[in-house]
């Protein structure tokens, strides 16, 4: 009921925009209606004057914010690619980018490199499409021979959907080239993705909060396959019992 | 429709004007309400949200990386590049964070920081005259000094392993409208702009490693050219 509610109020779907839009112009329609008869109930309010016009004027401005997220967002999501969940926007911050393309990467990837010098990719689903939570245990499987290709490294590193590290007991936040993690005996390599530590497989545990979170796979100095767009980050599936 | 690039922007903004025309007429239908103001009135209350609407919406997504740029400049120059800081950064100078992101030590610059790396945070002011970034030689170690442009948010230029390779060297930052003679053999770095962030990243191994990577990260630093010797 309330997933359902948040749903309808922040995420951006069609639906939410509807309901939203109706709230919003439904509220305009009233200041509207308030200052051409001036309803008896809202006296108070004013509907004449400079008071008046410096509430037109915030009333505009509250249209301002609401115009420029939609729009920003609309322009990041046009440029996002989205494979096994993991979403990535490769054109951001490169020199000679339009003013809208700017103004979105300012608001979702604020300093980031170019991607010649690192590709970034989140996630905050599964494979079936279901919010990652601790309250599941996952795997991301490399098979053989398909780790991020990289002249640099790699790494996973596991946020809060606010984009916080979160403490836990191992004092490990990422994951990736540097962590030794240890091979399959088919050389795949599985990251465990959990709440509590896997037994006999520690070395490739990336801890999770109890409640829901983010990944972000980083690749710095990205291989031809990742330039060229080919290469496709392995989905995070859920492990059952 | 689902393929149309601003679908969203598109569906809010028409149905929130439907609903505004259309509720508006409605509150006037239902209300016993006498009409109390006349309609040159309501022009005014229209023109002043429409124009502040319009205008709004196109300034602020021209200036938005300006004003975000301004933002980190504001928190590093007064309240300094980590979250122990007590003093901020001063121009021209580069301040590298002792220790690697983790829930204590969340940078105030990035919050989205990897631990991989250590940040070297700095601002340049380029209208008083170039600046010379030195950089240690990090025998293969992977490194990067990203410039960004304070306008746009464009990394217009990189000194590090992919560009200039990890040897260590002199690189001259020239902003606009500098005519000066230039040392010789020194590598040049135009910028469009004389406000320019600077972000280093320093590979870290791992926790054994992390005093070589700050002492590394410590040793990229600037000067003025006016103050510039070579082999300094």
């Amino acid at each position: 009921m309330f997933k359902r509610m948040y749903a309808i109020l922040f995420r951006r779907t069609i639906v939410a925009d509807v309901v939203q839009a109706i709230i919003v112009g439904g509220l305009l329609a009233f200041f509207t209606a308030n200052r051409i008869m001036g309803l008896r109930l809202f006296s108070s309010m004013p509907r004449s004057g400079f008071s008046g016009i410096i509430q037109d004027f915030f009333i505009g401005l509250a249209l301002v914010f609401i115009t420029l997220n939609l729009i920003l967002d609309d322009e990041a999501k046009a440029h996002q690619t989205t494979t096994n969940g993991w979403n990535t926007i490769r054109q951001c911050n490169q020199p000679g980018n339009g003013i809208l393309m700017r103004a979105a990467c300012a608001k979702y990837l604020p300093m980031a490199n170019v991607l010649q010098e690192a590709a970034y990719w989140t996630t905050t689903v599964d494979s079936t499409g279901r919010a990652l939570s601790g309250r599941h245990n996952y795997v991301l499987h490399f098979p053989a021979g398909q780790l991020p290709p990289n002249n640099a490294f790699w790494s996973v590193t596991l946020t809060d959907v606010r984009n916080y590290m979160v403490p836990n007991p191992a004092d490990r936040y990422s994951i990736g080239e540097g962590s030794g993690l240890l091979p399959n005996a088919d050389g795949s390599v599985d990251i465990h993705i959990q709440h509590t530590s896997p037994a006999g497989h520690e070395s490739n545990w990336l801890p999770a909060p109890s409640d829901d979170f983010k990944l972000w796979l980083r690749v710095y100095l990205p291989g031809a396959a990742i330039l060229d767009g080919k290469y496709n980050v392995p989905p995070v599936v859920e492990v059952k019992g | 429709m689902t393929h149309m690039k601003y679908k969203h922007s598109f569906t809010f903004l028409s149905v929130m004007i439907a609903a505004w025309v259309l509720g508006t007429f409605a509150f006037i239908q239902f209300s016993l309400q006498p009409i109390v103001n006349n309609l040159q009135q309501l022009l005014t209350y229209l023109s002043v949200i429409i124009v502040v609407w319009v205008a709004g919406t196109f300034a602020l997504i021209y200036f938005w990386p300006r004003l975000m740029l301004y933002g980190i400049k504001r928190v590093l120059t007064q309240r300094g590049g980590d979250a122990n800081s007590s003093s901020g950064v001063p121009i021209n100078t580069l301040y590298a964070v002792p220790n690697r992101a983790s829930p204590l030590a969340t940078s105030k610059i990035l919050t989205t920081g990897t631990d991989d790396v250590l940040y070297v945070f700095g601002w340049l002011d380029l209208s008083k005259g170039p600046q010379v970034l030195h950089v240690p030689d990090f025998s293969g170690r992977y490194y990067s000094v990203q410039f960004t442009d304070s306008s746009d948010g464009a990394a217009f230029a990189y000194v590090g392993t992919r560009t200039t390779g990890t040897q260590a060297g002199d690189y001259l930052i020239r902003g606009l409208g500098w005519k000066g003679q230039m040392p010789s053999g020194m590598t040049q770095i135009s910028s469009p702009n004389n406000s320019v962030l600077v972000i280093g990243r320093v590979l870290v191994e791992s926790d054994n490693d992390l005093s070589t990577a700050y002492g590394l990260a410590k040793q990229i630093q600037l000067t003025p050219l006016s103050h510039w010797q070579p082999g300094q």
